[in-house]
């Protein structure tokens, strides 16, 4: 009885769900959340939530590559940034809290609307003849890139803009997996590459703020303009 | 062969003046490569000329007319700025702009940095250019943004940490549009390619099965390519890294952001364009780029008039130029893919060395502000004012200077297949921006000699100054055969003639 449902189609189809409604809630809760550190952690359980949804869909689908791509996320997105991040942090001795332009409980409604574009947009993907894994996943996906685009938007410190772009990123690799269950492997190679020294240039980036401007809130960059 | 060449020459300067130990030798390095890479660019123009298509590794690297274009203007960009960031490097040692310290230990790291990225940004850029597949040609779209961050942060003052900020996030949330836009291209043709998963986002197949793709999702995908490619093209209203990239960059690295860059840039997204035209019919993407293109050139136009500090005027002209081939794109047509062509070869001469310029009256009077030139350029630097004067002429679309053909061009194309509004708007936007630089430059560069000190002989810069002038006066009458044969195809290639 315990051995059935493991070749069950739908209930693959549960899984990924739920994991993709995990992945949704730690987004919102990084929209809410005030202290980096737990910022850089919580990027760090929903990077390992979607690496869990990309091996269960390998899975189900007998698509050896995209063992690759969970593996690609469960090594650069859960060890190696997390880590980089978090060794930034301690070296500029950050305590103060991030500070959102609009408040928490009113970020969360507005990540909640967000949630419903999501939904609303991914209705338009869905093709009821063609059986397959994570249709709400897609959904998931557009929310999560839309979330990230508002705590970008919302954020003034350096870091946490970073992790938003990182976050916003997530959504992009799990629409991947959901529409076309992952793209070309060459792809997915050059993308995690990006996505790592895309982190490693902009936590230096961040640090030489911190350094210059004694501060990473990036409301102060408004030295050039016009 | 050739492919691969065009992408190892430049990764193994990057290598070499990574270990190099002595100036000298980084930049021997730098200029011998940049001279092998623009060989080989020559060889490649020769052979898509000769037999249409040059492919490699199963259609992995793809070179049409298109990218054959692509990288030769990349490739000369890059050469001339090699030679110039000689001198212009010289003399920032010299004059402390690297930094003072004793042992001089920092300023080589800095140099060495400079002579690795720069090779690195090129190789990202030609990279772009010979992928076939889209998704590729994304990682190589935004490994271009990573290998530029440090170069324009070069000087590590307050102000290039702002700027190379706005650039790498700005940037960075344009490009993962653009990822996303890939990802549903890949979509609309994942239903018709099946099981040829690898080839499932080459262009070359796209665009042949183009008429069967997915037309709701080439939609989504163009719109998500045109905000993310246009961000790196900075199109308004994406464009507001643009100044501020440019002019905290070292010159050489903004003459390449602001014509190669571009470029590369509009490169993607005309790839875009050819597989949504055939798909979707040209009305679709015209207008939006239509759209955005006369965004861009309106919005450049109050910056212009009411600009102090000359290399953002510069950058400012830059987003006009990307609007003006955002908009023959749109035009479309076998007449606006022409002058879209002629516009950017035209384009990347004509900016890259109104750059150079800029780099030598800075390095001359140490101030970006028109203000406090106070005029005169021409009295103290003869060569450079009249060089500069020439190509800001030429740029504004001035004849006999060859970017009055391609935007007259342009501007026929707007006429001709009745968008009456937009060709009135290209005329005024023009002619705005024609009256700002001009008043500006011209008051820079003429009137009487100020207290400057006289001008110490530059080889370097004058001689790279001197090539990139004498191209663009050459080629404002006579454009060499097989170039006009080159330039051709890319029309051809991008209005599917």
């Amino acid at each position: 009885m315990l051995m059935m449902p493991v070749l069950d189609l739908q209930f693959g189809e549960r899984i990924v769900t739920l994991m993709a409604a995990l992945v949704l809630v730690l987004q919102i809760a990084m929209v809410a959340q005030r202290w980096i550190v737990i910022h850089i952690r919580i990027f760090a359980a929903q990077s390992f939530f979607l690496a869990m949804i990309a091996a269960t869909i390998a899975w189900y689908n007998h698509a050896p590559h995209i063992y690759i791509a969970a593996g690609l996320t469960l090594v650069v997105k859960v060890i190696l940034v997390p880590i980089l991040f978090e060794r930034l942090v301690k070296k500029m001795e950050i305590q103060e809290e991030i500070e959102p332009i609009v408040n928490g409980p009113l970020s969360i409604l507005i990540a909640g609307g967000l949630t419903l574009v999501g939904y609303v947009v991914a209705e338009s993907f869905y093709r009821p003849d063609e059986a397959g894994l994570g249709h709400n996943a897609l959904a998931v996906a557009i929310s999560l890139f839309l979330i990230g685009f508002f705590t970008m938007i919302n954020r003034r410190k350096a870091l946490t803009q970073v992790l938003a772009l990182l976050s916003l990123e997530n959504g992009l690799f799990l629409a991947a997996i959901s529409l076309t269950y992952g793209m070309p492997l060459i792809v997915e190679l050059g993308v995690f590459f990006d996505v790592l020294v895309a982190a490693m240039v902009l936590g230096i980036l961040v640090y030489r703020i911190r350094e210059s401007f004694a501060s990473m809130d990036v409301s102060r960059l408004r030295r050039l303009r016009g | 062969m050739l492919l691969l060449a065009l992408l190892l020459i430049p990764a193994a300067t990057a290598v070499a003046s990574y270990f190099a130990r002595r100036r000298t030798a980084m930049e021997a390095v730098n200029l011998a490569g940049f001279g092998a890479v623009f060989v080989a660019a020559l060889a490649l123009g020769a052979r898509v000329l000769a037999e249409g298509t040059v492919s490699l590794w199963n259609g992995f690297f793809y070179a049409d007319a298109l990218s054959a274009l692509v990288i030769l203007l990349t490739t000369s960009v890059a050469l001339v700025c090699s030679t110039y960031s000689i001198g212009y490097l010289r003399d920032d040692q010299q004059s402390g702009a690297l930094g003072e310290d004793a042992s001089g230990r920092e300023q080589m790291s800095q140099l060495r940095m400079y002579y690795t990225l720069t090779p690195l940004f090129v190789f990202s850029m030609l990279f772009m250019a010979v992928a076939n597949n889209l998704g590729v040609m994304w990682a190589a779209m935004e490994a271009t943004t990573l290998a530029s961050v440090f170069l324009v942060t070069f000087y590590g003052k307050v102000n290039s940490l702002e700027a190379a900020w706005k650039y790498a996030i700005i940037g960075g949330v344009g490009l993962s549009m653009a990822l996303f836009g890939t990802l549903v291209a890949y979509y609309a043709g994942h239903s018709l390619s099946g099981s040829e998963a690898l080839s499932g986002l080459n262009w070359s197949v796209l665009a042949q099965h183009a008429a069967q793709l997915d037309k709701t999702s080439m939609r989504l995908a163009f719109v998500l390519i045109l905000m993310g490619y246009g961000t790196k093209a900075g199109l308004a209203p994406m464009h507001t890294w643009k100044p501020d990239a440019y002019s905290q960059a070292p010159v050489p690295t903004a003459a390449l952001l602001s014509s190669a860059m571009l470029n590369c840039a509009l490169y993607g997204l005309i790839r875009f364009y050819i597989l949504t035209s055939r798909c979707l019919g040209a009305e679709f993407p015209s207008h939006l780029l239509l759209l955005f293109g006369l965004l861009s050139m309106g919005v450049s136009v109050p910056f212009v008039l009411v600009q102090t500090h000359y290399r953002r005027l510069l950058a400012y002209h830059t987003i006009d130029h990307a609007g003006i081939m955002t908009t023959a794109l749109g035009l479309g047509g076998a007449l606006g893919s022409l002058g879209l062509m002629l516009h950017m070869t035209f384009h990347t001469i004509a900016k890259s060395l109104l750059f150079l310029c800029a780099g030598n009256v800075y390095q001359h009077f140490r101030t970006n502000q028109f203000a406090d030139i106070k005029g005169g350029v021409m009295r103290v630097m003869p060569l450079t004012g009249v060089v500069f004067l020439m190509a800001m002429l030429a740029i504004i679309g001035m004849p006999p200077f060859s970017l009055f053909q391609s935007e007259f061009l342009i501007l026929r194309a707007a006429f001709d297949g009745g968008h009456l509004l937009t060709g009135v708007l290209f005329v005024l936007f023009g002619t705005g921006v024609f009256a700002g630089a001009l008043l500006h430059v011209g008051g820079m560069i003429l009137g009487p000699r100020g207290d400057a000190p006289a001008v110490a002989r530059r080889p370097w810069r004058d001689g790279s100054l001197l090539a990139l002038a004498t191209a663009l006066v050459v080629i404002g009458f006579w454009v060499p055969g097989p170039l006009l044969e080159l330039i051709r195809g890319a029309a051809r290639v991008v209005s599917g003639q």
